[in-house]
């Protein structure tokens, strides 16, 4: 195992910095191509042993509130933020931030990510949407947001590519069908289908076929039960690559487990066997070319008067709790910022790079989620598999989206965890158990009238998460004030976040779609914003709640001109050319596809340039070629 | 000098070891705990047995109030009858709320804040989950035919089966329109 101060004063091809999914590929790839890669990871390397997994377990198990951060362990050092950080206001009327991000926005930007070797690509969810060919030019056909300066056409070999990497479940056939994604011909996943859940299967009965009314275009949208690509072990398909076939990746640090899904139903925060896709399996491929140091948080990127990067400085810590470091200097050809959309702009901003468009930390975006739950008729079998397996997909396209920001509606295997801290909150309501030790208690049930109406009722639990596009908003930003510093100095993300007009109407015509679904369900609906949520605005008439979905986005934006954009096609500066921005920090927009696919797929397209840079500067050299899959020669399944 | 103590191998053994573990608590008391936990919970002995908890739970109570409020909640719930509903005092009514919060979580949970004080309890009135396995052995899983999240995992699939009393369903989409029953 290297050490981070022994790297010091070296040299190396490459610099990763950030050892999350994004920079784990891009090193994956180098290494593959021979490259020297040097990856530097700011949080600790404790999870990548089979030991470590279980004490995260552990952790996990005794967490009284199971958000995406429980398993895994703080890090003063290297701080992550976590939801519970952000809380209602004093006065009752908006929120306040408390943790690692200061927050002076409008609203919370009220999500996590975490930094650990592996990065938030540990406690995903797992889904791999990819985005429809109309998300990359939102502006040109919808009047809203960044187009991109490459489209769907340009990513869909990348997008098989990053399939192969994850390890992608799902369908092609209904996915062109039901959506009109377009495939290489006779292209499937790695794998079958990850199995819809009952409650999709009920949802079908009910809903399939039937219609409901958008409010703004007085159009009815056709309800269909679809099923989502997961990141997630499953049947593998035979006739994948030509019919070679696929072999899953088993679990990190334990050889031949984990290589299907057995429905743990707790994907996010923690996969117990691993059966998700995370980083550590493709680290676990990485050849000897690459080192990974852990406990490197890097505080500058390095540049030299002609504006080539020359390097990174970093900081060596050995104790996560009670942080002392070293700084150090490292060197490399080419310097790769792969630390996550938020950090990446909080690197960038701090040394004072790659910013002459003034557009670094700019157009902040997420999924803002509106959940909106009730009780089904009868009984569906909540927390049982995947945290989704499913959603209505119609919400995402057409022209709609002139009017009113598109949605995902994803469908929630895991009953009212998210919208109301069930099955905890049940159990406390039946006994009368206020939030408080200071309200007064109500009266409980007992025996079997408790074990029955708590099965009752968690066992009817339905909820729907509506994940809206948001737009790019010059002012959501990460910015920095040296005022505003962590446990090593280096300064804290500080984010001013709001939701736009489109987002909010869209969030109208959802709730609106909500109501109609219970309603042809005959369920009872049970949604509630209470007006002293932190997220809690008002719009149009009526009052609404959002969550964060973790999809961090746009920071680092790509475009065609380095006026306005901060990476070109290629995720590379505009202002260094030896210097790569990898992540979703450079997606213009986002559409309504959970971003991590999306963002594989420009890793590995960045590689290639990447790759010719090195070769420019290097030659000659003897390579090792890449195979290249052959999507092209299907086979008859 | 002297402390006005005499150092007697006992409180010497004591003072050496604060954190002794205390005596392991007799079968009757864990049957007796188990049996008001029935009446609390509504899962028969077997069960609770079945978890592996029972002794564990009685000694986190113990450790949570104390022994005489513990025998005297006992005696509160085997004079009502072991009807927790007909339980009479804060005090009772809270702690019985507590146990079966603990049994249906794995989760200790803050009491009121006027029980806490008459309890003169030594301990942060605060929740914590009793130890990871509680979490896992919670019976609020078992209420609606669940499993804990992140444990005892039901295998590949499983999470399409119908939940018990309900009909088998096809899947979405495309293979049931293949098969012909789609509307
Ligand atoms: C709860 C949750 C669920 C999600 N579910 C999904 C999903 O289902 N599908 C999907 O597509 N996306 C999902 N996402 C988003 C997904 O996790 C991210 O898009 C993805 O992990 C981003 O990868 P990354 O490599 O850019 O950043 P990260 O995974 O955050 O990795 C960045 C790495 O850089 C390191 N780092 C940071 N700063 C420094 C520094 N100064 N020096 C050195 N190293 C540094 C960090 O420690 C970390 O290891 C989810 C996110 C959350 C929070």
């Amino acid at each position: 195992m290297t050490r981070a101060r022994e790297v010091d004063g070296h040299r190396y091809d490459v610099i990763v910095v950030g050892a999350g999914m994004a920079g784990t590929l891009v090193a994956k790839r180098l290494g593959d191509q021979g490259w020297r890669v040097l990856v530097l990871e700011a949080g600790t390397k404790t999870l990548n042993t089979w030991p470590g997994h279980l004490d995260a377990m552990n952790t996990f198990y005794s967490s009284l509130i199971k958000v995406p951060n429980a398993p895994y362990r703080a890090n003063t050092a290297a701080p992550s933020p976590s939801v519970l950080d952000t809380l209602p206001a004093k006065d009752g009327h908006g929120y306040r931030s408390v943790g690692y991000l200061v927050q002076d926005g409008p609203l919370p930007y009220g999500t996590d990510y975490l930094r650990a070797d592996g990065g938030t690509g540990m406690h995903w969810l797992g889904l791999t949407p990819r985005m429809l060919p109309q998300d990359f030019k939102v502006r040109t056909e919808f009047g809203y947001g960044r187009d991109w300066p490459i489209g769907y056409d340009d990513l869909q070999h990348y997008y098989c590519e990053a399939e192969r990497e994850i390890g992608v479940a799902g369908d092609t056939a209904e996915q062109a069908e039901a959506i009109g994604l377009p495939f290489p011909e006779g292209y499937v996943f790695p794998m079958h289908e990850i199995p819809s859940s009952y409650l999709d299967r009920v949802l079908a009965r009910e809903l399939d076929g039937k219609s409901v009314l958008d409010r703004y275009t007085q159009q009815q949208v056709e309800l269909q039960v679809v099923n989502t690509p997961h990141g997630r072990n499953s049947t593998p398909n035979q006739a994948y690559d030509g019919g070679r076939g696929f072999r899953p990746e088993s679990a990190a640090g334990l050889p031949n487990y984990g290589e299907r899904c057995v429905g743990n139903s707790s994907c996010t925060p923690i996969c117990p066997v691993q059966a998700k896709y995370n980083p550590l399996k493709t680290q676990e491929r990485w050849n000897r070319k690459v080192t990974l140091v852990d406990r490197a948080v890097v505080s500058r990127v390095l540049v030299a008067d002609n504006g080539r990067i020359t390097g990174v400085e970093y900081q060596a810590y050995d104790d996560p709790g009670t942080p002392v470091a070293t700084t150090h200097t490292v060197e490399a050809d080419i310097v790769v910022v792969a630390a996550h959309a938020i950090e990446t702009a909080r690197l960038l901003l701090a040394s004072e790079v790659a910013n002459s468009s003034d557009q670094v930390g700019r157009n902040l975006m997420d999924h803002p989620v509106m959940l909106t739950w009730g009780l089904m008729p009868g009984q569906i079998g909540p927390f049982r598999g995947p945290g989704s397996t499913s959603g209505f997909e119609k919400f995402r396209m057409g022209d709609s989206r002139k009017k009113h920001a598109p949605w995902r509606l994803v469908i929630a295997n895991w009953g009212w965890t998210w919208a109301a801290g069930s099955p905890g909150s049940d159990v406390a309501d039946l006994l009368g158990i206020p939030d408080s030790p200071f309200k007064p208690r109500g009266k409980a049930v007992y025996g079997n009238q408790l074990r029955e109406r708590l099965g009752d009722r968690i066992g009817r639990q339905v909820a729907f998460q509506f994940e809206l596009e948001q737009d790019a908003q010059p002012g959501n930003r990460v910015t920095i004030d040296p005022r505003y510093r962590d446990a090593l100095g280096n300064c804290r993300p500080i984010l001013n976040y709001d939701l736009s007009d489109h987002v909010k109407k869209g969030m109208r015509a959802a709730l609106d779609v909500s109501h109609q679904i219970f309603q042809l369900l005959g369920a009872d609906e049970r949604t509630a914003y209470p007006s002293d949520a932190p997220s809690y605005f008002q719009y149009d008439g009526a009052g609404y709640t959002f969550q964060g979905a973790g999809h961090g986005c746009g920071t680092h934006v790509m475009g065609d001109h380095r006026h306005n954009s901060v990476v070109d096609q290629w995720q590379r500066s505009w202002d260094h050319a030896n210097l790569y921005l990898v992540g979703c920090g450079s997606m213009p927009s986002i559409g309504t596809s959970n971003p991590s696919l999306t963002m594989a797929a420009l890793a590995l397209r960045s590689v290639e340039k990447i790759h010719h840079d090195l070769m420019d500067l290097h030659r000659p050299l003897v390579l090792r070629p890449t195979p290249v899959p052959g999507y092209a020669q299907p086979r008859e399944a | 000098m002297t402390t006005g103590v005499p150092l007697t191998p006992t409180a010497l053994a004591s003072a050496a070891m604060p954190e002794a573990p205390p005596p392991a608590l007799p079968d009757r008391d864990v049957e007796r705990f188990v049996e008001l936990s029935v009446a609390l919970t509504g899962f028969d002995a077997f069960d609770l047995h079945g978890t592996g908890m029972a002794r564990f739970y009685l000694r986190t109570v113990l450790d949570q109030i104390g022994d005489q409020p513990y025998h005297d909640f006992e005696t509160a719930l085997e004079q009502a009858g072991l009807d927790p509903e007909k339980l009479q005092g804060e005090v009772a009514q809270d702690l019985a709320r507590a146990i079966a919060h603990l049994w249906y979580l794995g989760v200790w949970p803050p009491l009121s804040a006027t029980v806490h004080a008459e309890l003169r309890r030594q301990v942060a009135n605060t929740g914590f989950t009793a130890s990871p396995e509680a979490y896992v052995q919670g019976l609020v899983w078992s209420a609606f035919h669940g499993h804990p999240q992140g444990a005892k995992a039901p295998g590949f699939g499983t999470w399409a089966a119908p939940p018990p009393g309900a009909p088998e369903l096809p899947p979405p989409g495309r293979h049931r329109r293949q098969a012909g029953d789609g509307r």
